[in-house]
């Protein structure tokens, strides 16, 4: 029996695997397209077009919800599907701990988010000719930002159920609420203390915070303490999908 | 001969136990390495939720299941890597090539670098796909998904096979393949677990089957053996053809004639023939000629059978020899139907 670092090598290979054939498969799939590629954009132009705001903070705003939404699509969207198709089959009766399988699928959000967010920043760069402030903290808050919200979206696709339709109501009520209490429409200075309150309790606040630092470089709360949270929630995020899977494999999902 | 696997006791509960769906009921059994293992039953019988549960997918309410000397609750890591599994639909990835299916599946299972190409190849050849093998598997017919779908359960050379139906649907040319295809897998020393309806294709291929009714395991031994223990459902079988114009009119009370006949138990008509079920074959004989000769029929075929498999399983499963009769017309049209096990139609 494999041990030690062979094992973890073995099941690294397998949830990069894993991220792999589903970046091939479901990428381009209009689901994908539409909750991933679409719905930040269109939020993004729903809620900044023709209010004053200066072009960095712009597009940390819109980074920030790339991310999000982007991250956060590929969890619901493909774990039902597969389910359903009986593909997801194949996987649990792989040789890999549901942890892995799990970074494999949390990987397949976290990629596509920084795709389309990179295409997004460099759209922001060579159009409006936005300068970052700090590239590395930038870097650094799409990488655990797409991570956590991905970590997010798999909650929803943990969900015991073959229909993807049933995932969806409740992934995007939730995505919607977190959004909302965040501090992405309206800044966190600006807010009462008790919708701050609020606000901390969304992931999202503290990756428009770190945006905010990376790119105009107008940060509220400490960057660090945005970092910590983020890797903090995207482990903590994991813990009830794999209780879910769990309580799937109890049910017969 | 050693166990490749060992079940006890094994109980599945939908929902909440003694409260939710029994599904499997204290089940046990062993299959040997190197058999070809048969799981038949009727629908909803528990086959499939057996085997989810020793494929890991599904989780026991109670029992032990060991696989190859693994305790498949607190040791499954290297029991995965041993094992193939073909689910009942073919689990392939419509969007990816079947070249690209097949080395999915050999990286997930760490098939080293080197072989993966040659092994893709070779399976590919086998199952007859190498020329469509950069033709993306949604194109594919529901037999070539099949063949795939096999090919994707054995690159990794697993030593114990699970497969769910793995021919129905299936042109006669592709279950051939694939029954072939089985027996040399387990020339080759694998162990295959077989969920099947197809009753003849497990009285084909299994050393030994198992019989589950109602979540509970109602006969295991080898297919001659359960033969052997239900002689009472032997038959004979006859095909008769009217000379003339007026001897046709004896077919259309054919079927309660035939039944009256002193020693058969039921008859049954399948095509052309009829099926006289009887203890006593060799006594029945010579009424089934008399009968012939008095009508004015001609015996095309005449011919004494022993308990198929099918026999065996339907007298187990409680569903009774011969409950596919006809009714006579005083009794309402012909059709074909099941009795559920009733006597209806004994004599």
């Amino acid at each position: 029996m494999k041990q030690g670092w062979l094992r973890l090598r073995d099941e690294l290979t397998q949830a990069w695997t894993v991220a792999a054939k589903d970046i091939k498969v479901y990428y381009l799939k209009p689901g994908m397209l539409m909750f991933g590629v679409m719905m930040p954009f269109f939020l993004f132009f729903s809620f900044s077009v023709r209010r004053e705001m200066a072009v960095g903070q712009g597009v940390a705003r819109l980074l920030a919800l790339t991310i999000f939404f982007t991250a956060a699509a590929a969890g619901p969207f493909i774990i039902p599907l597969e389910r359903r198709l009986g593909t997801y089959d194949r996987l649990l009766a792989a040789p890999m701990s549901l942890l892995t399988l799990l970074l494999g699928k949390a990987a397949v959000g976290a990629f596509f988010a920084i795709a389309v967010s990179v295409i997004a920043l460099t759209v922001g760069v060579a159009a409006f000719g936005v300068s970052i402030t700090q590239p590395w903290l930038l870097a650094a808050a799409m990488l655990l930002g797409s991570f956590s919200f991905s970590t997010l979206g798999l909650i929803f696709g943990s969900i015991p159920t073959h229909n993807p339709g049933e995932v969806q109501m409740p992934s995007t009520l939730l995505r919607w609420g977190l959004l909302f209490i965040s501090g992405v429409f309206i800044p966190l200075a600006e807010m009462v203390p008790m919708a701050r309150a609020v606000a901390y309790l969304s992931p999202l606040t503290y990756a428009q915070d770190l945006m905010n630092h990376a790119v105009p470089g107008v940060g509220s709360l400490s960057p660090w303490l945005d970092l910590a949270m983020l890797l903090v929630s995207g482990v903590l995020f994991l813990i009830p999908s794999l209780l879910m899977h769990r309580r799937s494999r109890q049910l017969g999902y | 001969m050693t166990n490749a696997i060992k079940v006890q006791e094994l109980t599945k509960y939908y929902g909440r136990p003694g409260k939710g769906v029994l599904a499997v009921d204290q089940v046990s059994f062993d299959v040997r390495q190197g058999e070809v293992f048969g799981f038949l039953g009727p629908n909803g019988a528990g086959k499939t939720t057996t085997q989810r549960m020793l494929t890991t997918l599904l989780e026991p309410t109670e029992g032990r299941i060991v696989i190859n000397g693994h305790d498949l609750a607190r040791d499954a890591y290297p029991v995965k890597w041993k094992t193939g599994l073909v689910p009942e639909e073919s689990n392939v990835y419509a969007e990816l090539t079947a070249w690209d299916n097949l080395r999915f599946t050999a990286r997930l299972y760490r098939v080293p670098r080197a072989e993966r190409a040659a092994r893709a190849r070779e399976l590919l050849e086998t199952f007859g796909l190498w020329e469509k093998r950069d033709v993306k598997v949604e194109d594919f017919s529901k037999g070539m998904r099949r063949r795939l779908s096999i090919a994707m359960a054995i690159i990794h050379q697993p030593t114990l096979l699970f497969m769910d139906e793995p021919t129905p649907g299936l042109d006669a040319q592709s279950a051939r393949a694939i029954r072939d295809l089985i027996r040399r897998l387990n020339a080759e020393g694998t162990t295959i677990f077989l969920t099947t309806h197809q009753i003849e294709e497990a009285n084909q291929l299994c050393d030994r089957v198992a019989i589950i009714d109602h979540g509970q395991i109602a006969a295991i031994d080898t297919p001659e053996r359960l033969k052997q223990a239900f002689r009472r459902v032997q038959s004979v079988e006859v095909a008769l053809e009217p000379d003339g114009l007026e001897t046709s009119r004896v077919l259309e009370t054919l079927n309660v004639s035939l039944a009256a006949l002193p020693g058969v138990t039921t008859s049954v008509k399948m095509g052309d023939k009829w099926r006289l079920y009887t203890e006593d074959p060799s006594a029945l004989l010579p009424r089934v000629m008399d009968y012939a000769c008095s009508h004015g029929l001609r015996v095309v075929s005449l011919s004494t059978l022993g308990p198929s498999l099918e026999d065996v399983f339907l007298e187990i499963t409680g569903q009774q020899v011969g409950t596919v009769r006809h009714k006579t017309q005083e009794n309402g049209p012909r059709r074909r139907g099941r009795m559920g096990g009733q006597k209806g139609g004994r004599r």
